[in-house]
């Protein structure tokens, strides 16, 4: 299953923090930090998979190392969209390529909510970010997949806000793209 | 009164640079003042912007009444909010949740579906066992809703409710398999229902065989490739339950392979391929051969696809799994994966290096292990600090902050561009994993792979040189135990150490080695430029130089080095080596006996005497104790040597022979020669036999009840150590002794406690010359004496001394087959090794010791008695939980196939039940553990040429025999936990139920059966004599 989906900026920011387990406050930052070290260094290049950030790999250390139990979070999948950094952890359960497909939906989705998603839309609308995920993934588990009806579900919930028009400076135009240009080449 | 909206304070935020924290702090001030009006918008707005601030750490725990009141509110807008707010800051202890349950209930049972939706996404984050089964009363009609959505998002929470209540499954099971088989349901509930049974299904497969044709329909229909995925992964589970799977599955699971335009689904089909033991169960048919065939080529071919790092590391984490069963198929792929050890990606090199270790071979080993020190030797040292972002991050945590360019925020989120892409500097922790694998692939079984060991001396040294920094080297002083196993530099010290005691041939070599190592003056050529990497090493180096001092091309420069001011400031643990290593070189250098007494070699003697006692002497105060102590002994030992030195004449005349002093050539170098050391199976040890005048009844001093009473009455601790007993003992137990025994005779019987301090004085009285000579005449009367330990000998040898004289005296005196071996328990729990039945036979315990003391590898028992040590050890790991783990253990136990449920509970029992289950899945585990060892056992026993009918009925009995030992389990545990005062016959029987339930899981998951299942659990229900409720429990 997914322990946990976090959305942070270049800069580590927290933009979306979702934790499928409770956790303490102050631990989910240090776990943010963690995650967002191993990430920032690595180039484009790289594959989307992080080894376990020290506060999740020094626990599961304890058991043996060959067959990580299936309750245990063991997989670190992330991806890269301009500013954002979008990750799921989760446990061997989970299908590491589907996983990858999965943020691109959620990506998608955003975008297809917003009109050409930016992280400022995210970080003005963080309650339509949240219900987004929510009809991809409950208690850590995939709902949907299908991007129409996730956009459904979340436009059932009320009307989408628009991006604050004076935040914009003008420069909405900036690299926009559709659905289906080519750039989201699924796996 | 002014008031923000959540988009006033984000603005606010990005308009306060440098100021953030003050501006926060105001803000929180305000929520908290707007959180308690009445006006319901105010407060859903501040709760609002304390959920936003919650994000970056800021603490809402105290607004949890609040969230509370804002859920409850009837507004959709507001109850969101609310909902928000309790999902991101409810903790398992805030106190509140108790009175959310009812607003939840209330919600999910709204008419309206956009309120419904907010629960069902709530409660698997606040859900806890007191409210689950509350709960699931209203969830149930839920899953009967008009609107697919809702549905589906019921599915899983009932499976989360599940998690924290198994017991809540039972009820919930029957009806979500209902929506499972309703095959006009909507796809995407269908897919929903897929993706909780895969969760559930790893636990118990067995309980989901039944569905097994209904799961192939739905995976052949195809159409959703996410459902596909979780289906073969599902499938995977189920097929070692059910081996006539295999055979259905193949051709669709072929065809995906061939057609699937999805990655991942073409992965996931191979992934499951190997999983679900397909390859083992079609192995030597031509079909068999064309899959793995198939599935390798498919790997191979995302090895080598141009540019895509995320195939190649799902291919290499496909490659290991086959890896253990399959090695030769992955060895095929050798030129592949060996190229991915030097992929620019660090998490690629990871996977790479895990898998090679599984692969490496006599063979491939050097050139695996060059690759590897090449990496080491040429990538360059990374250091976090390059990258300030990476720092701030790290250093403060993270602060929501004015964003340094506002138009970055406005980039769409297209997938980032390739910017940069120069290879990464190795991070030290790859470096030390590196250093790990290289060791642990070389040392593997004992050498078996390593042919030319001067080779792999030459690594070591190499390894040295490019191993990473210490962490906190300062810090390691004392308390370092813990950190032992990180420091590559004593990592590769043990190895050089294994290679000298182990392999005679090569020892000279490998003390020339530690030797180089030790050298002050080879410093800055052996070890790394900069940091403190390698300095581990120097504490087997010390040790080596010491011990194999004969072999030392260069003594005087070694002692040199060892003597030399920067070795002062050596951490306690080298330095306690360093000190040990003084004597023992400078014996070899002073023994010579054939060398006249000059003077010019007196002067020599007496100088490098002095200068170690220079170099003791600040030593004696040091604030280690070991150090301290080590310091003092040989400091006292040197300053009688010096005396010795200076008050034996010097040959007068040019040609003549002069004898050196005895304490020089005799008494000191006695003191570190004995048995030689040799390796020493961890579980030797335990296989000494007692002697049989060994009589451990009879009490050391037949007054120590008296002393005891008295040290009480004194007000003193009854256990107190042996120095106050000798100052406290009453002078009369003294009188008792028949006759005064002469000093030397008390000294001579070891097993004695000091009667006295006195004798503590005799080598002040005695010459010392006489006193070396008492030590040697001792060291002979006792040399053929097994149980004698040497107290002078040096620590190690001690332990080995007995050992090497069993091995030496042979059969004579004892007789062998009497030895009583011990903790067969333990042997018996490692039946699954190859050794079992050889290890068994004492004779066989005496000769491992044999193979050791004389052979240059080792015995090659060596590993399996290793493994006896281990699995002795309490698995003390496994209890601990990681900290995004959802605990989904109680679900094991949970057995759906007995569709109704037995009994109603109350809340005590619900609560009683918790408890116990947390016990059962420690005992559970053992159990599995036993259990699944002894079916190997006994399987390899089965003579593969049975027949399917006696199998049949060697299996019911099989039945029998596990049913047996779990109830032992059962019954230990409740042994362990001592009296429990209240019902604990019932417990018993619950736990038995349990632990039955247990070992059916596990029976299933080993064994191939199918048909024999059914008739195998109603004959075991007769052999556990248990009532069929109980199992229902």
């Amino acid at each position: 299953m997914i322990n946990a989906v976090l959305v942070f900026n270049n800069a580590g920011q927290p933009r979306l923090t979702k934790f499928y387990t409770q956790l303490e406050t102050s631990v989910q930052q240090r776990l943010i930090s963690e995650v967002f070290t191993l990430v920032a260094n690595r180039p484009n290049s790289a594959c989307n998979f992080l080894p376990l950030p020290p506060l999740l790999a020094s626990s599961s250390k304890s058991s043996a190392p060959t067959t990580p139990h299936n309750d245990t979070p063991s997989l670190v999948t992330y991806r890269h969209y301009a500013t954002l950094y979008f990750m799921v952890i989760s446990t061997s359960t989970e299908s590491p390529l589907a996983l990858l497909d999965l943020i691109q939906v959620f990506v998608q989705a955003l975008d297809g909510l917003f009109e050409n998603v930016c992280e400022l839309d995210l970080i003005f609308n963080f309650e339509t970010l949240h219900a987004t995920l929510g009809e991809l993934i409950v208690g850590g588990v995939v709902v949907e997949t299908q991007l129409d009806k996730v956009i459904e579900g979340v436009k059932a919930q009320g009307r989408v806000a628009k991006r604050p028009v004076n935040e914009g400076k003008g420069g909405l135009s900036l690299g926009g793209f559709g659905r289906g240009d080519g750039v989201w080449t699924g796996r | 009164m002014f008031e923000k909206s959540l988009y006033d304070l984000i603005r606010g935020l990005r308009n306060h640079k440098g100021t953030e924290k003050e501006y926060i702090n105001e803000s929180i001030r305000e929520c908290r003042k707007e959180i308690r009006t009445n006006d319901m918008d105010l407060k859903s707005t501040a709760l609002m912007k304390l959920t936003y601030l919650e994000m970056f750490g800021h603490d809402m725990s105290w607004a949890s009444f609040n969230v509370l009141e804002v859920m409850s509110s009837p507004k959709y807008r507001h109850k969101r909010t609310g909902y928000l707010a309790a999902v991101q800051s409810f903790r398992r202890d805030t106190e509140v949740l108790m009175l959310a349950e009812n607003q939840l209930k209330k919600d999910i049972s709204s008419a309206t579906p956009t309120v419904i939706g907010l629960p069902l996404g709530a409660v698997p984050h606040v859900i806890n066992p007191s409210m689950a089964n509350s709960i699931l009363s209203d969830l149930l009609p839920r899953l009967t809703h008009s609107q697919a959505s809702i549905r589906k998002k019921t599915v899983v929470t009932l499976y989360r409710l599940a998690l924290v209540y198994p017991e809540t499954l039972r009820p919930a099971w029957p009806k979500i398999k209902e929506r499972l088989l309703d095959e006009h349901e909507d796809p995407s509930v269908t897919a929903a229902i897929v993706n909780v049974v895969c969760e559930l299904g790893w636990r118990r497969p067995q309980d989901f065989l039944p569905l097994a044709p209904r799961l192939f329909d739905l995976l052949v229909e195809g159409g959703n490739n996410w459902m596909a995925i979780k289906l073969i992964k599902l499938f995977a589970t189920l097929t070692p339950l059910e081996p006539r799977l295999i055979k259905k599955l193949l051709p669709p699971l072929t065809k995906i392979i061939r057609e699937t335009s999805a990655m991942s689904l073409l992965y996931e089909c191979i992934n499951g391929i190997i999983q679900g033991g397909v390859l083992e169960a079609i192995e030597g048919s031509t079909e068999g051969e064309e899959v793995a065939r198939l599935c390798v080529g498919k790997l191979r071919g995302m090895m080598v696809i141009e540019g895509d790092a995320n195939l190649k590391y799902v291919a290499l984490l496909a490659f290991e799994k086959i890896v253990r069963s399959h090695p030769h198929l992955v060895s095929q792929q050798q030129d592949v994966i060996l190229d991915c050890i030097d992929d620019p990606d660090i998490s690629i090199r990871m996977r790479a290096l895990d898998l090679v270790v599984g692969m490496v071979n006599s063979d491939n080993l050097t050139a695996i292990v060059g690759r590897l020190m090449r990496q080491l030797r040429n990538a360059p040292i990374a250091s976090s600090a390059d990258d300030p972002a990476n720092d701030r991050g790290r250093a403060q945590g993270v602060i929501p902050y004015a964003e340094s360019d506002d138009s970055d925020a406005e980039e769409s989120l297209r997938p980032a561009e390739q910017t940069s892409n120069q290879p990464p500097s190795l991070p030290e922790e790859y470096r030390v994993n590196v250093v790990r694998r290289v060791l642990e692939m070389c040392s593997r079984d004992t050498y078996a792979n390593i042919t030319d060991f001067d080779w792999y001396i030459d690594v070591l040294v190499q390894l040295v040189r490019v191993s990473p920094a210490t962490k906190a080297a300062s810090a390691l002083e004392d308390d370092n135990d813990g950190h032992q196993c990180d420091d590559a530099g004593r990592r590769i010290g043990r190895e050089l150490e294994n290679v000298a005691v182990r392999v005679k041939s090569v020892r000279s070599e490998a003390v020339e080695a530690a030797q180089s190592l030790v050298l002050i003056d080879r410093k800055d050529q052996m070890f790394p430029a900069s940091g403190n990497g390698g300095q581990g090493v120097l504490e087997c180096a010390g040790w080596l130089v010491g011990e194999f001092a004969n072999h030392l091309t260069r003594p005087e420069d070694v002692i040199n080095s060892l003597l030399h001011p920067t070795a002062l400031q050596l951490p306690s643990r080298v330095l306690v080596i360093y000190l040990q290593a003084l004597p023992k070189v400078f014996a070899n250098i002073s023994a010579n006996d054939q060398i006249s007494w000059t003077p010019a070699r007196k002067t020599l003697m007496s100088l490098l005497m002095a200068r170690i006692i220079h170099f003791l002497e600040p030593l004696s105060t040091h604030p280690s104790l070991e150090v301290q102590e080590r310091a003092v002994e040989f400091l006292e030992l040197m300053r009688l040597a010096a005396e010795a030195a200076a008050g034996t004449e010097t040959g007068a005349a040019e040609g003549e022979f002069t004898e050196p002093p005895l304490l020089l050539t005799q008494a000191i170098p006695a003191l570190f020669s004995g048995a030689e050391l040799n390796p020493v199976a961890p579980g030797a040890q335990r296989k000494v036999p007692v002697p049989e005048d060994l009589d451990l009844e009879t009490p050391i001093n037949p007054n120590l009840h008296n002393l005891l009473t008295q040290a009480d009455m004194e007000g003193f601790e009854a256990e107190d150590d042996d120095v106050y007993a000798a100052y406290s003992e009453p002078i009369s137990s003294y009188q008792i002794e028949p006759q005064p025994v002469s000093a030397a005779e008390r000294l001579d019987a070891p097993h004695k406690e000091p009667v006295s301090y006195q004798n503590a004085t005799e080598d002040e009285y005695l010459d010392p010359d006489i006193v070396a000579r008492r030590k040697a005449e001792r060291k002979e009367r006792y040399k053929d004496d097994p149980f004698y330990i040497d107290p002078d000998a040096q620590q190690g040898s001690g332990a080995v001394t007995p050992l090497g004289s069993i091995v030496r005296e042979g059969n004579q005196e004892l007789d062998l087959d009497s030895i009583p071996i011990m903790d067969l328990e333990i042997e018996s729990k490692s039946a699954s090794n190859e050794d079992y039945s050889r290890a068994r036979s004492p004779r066989r315990v005496v000769k491992r010791v044999e193979i050791m003391g004389d052979e240059t590898l080792g015995s090659n028992l060596y590993d399996s008695s290793r493994d006896e040590v281990e699995s002795s050890r309490p698995s003390n790991g496994k209890g601990k939980k990681s900290l995004l783990q959802v605990d989904s253990s109680g679900l094991g136990s949970l057995s759906l196939s007995d569709e109704e449920s037995g009994r109603k509970m109350t809340k005590l029992d619900i609560e009683r039940k918790e408890q116990e289950e947390a016990e059962m899945k420690k005992a559970l585990m053992e159990v599995e553990r036993l259990r699944l060892e002894m079916q190997r056992a006994s399987e390899r026993l089965e003579a593969k040429t049975e027949t399917t009918v006696k199998k049949k009925k060697k299996k019911v009995r099989k039945a029998e025999v596990e049913g047996a030992v779990v109830d032992m389990g059962g019954g230990n545990d409740n042994v362990t936990e001592g009296v429990d005062g209240e019902k604990v016959v019932k417990k018993k029987k619950k736990k038995k139920a349990k632990a039955d339930d247990g070992g059916e899981g596990a029976v299933g998951e080993g064994a191939e059966e199918g048909v024999v299942k059914k008739k195998k659990k109603k004959r075991r229900q007769v052999v556990m004599d248990e009532p069929a409720e109980a199992t229902d429990a």
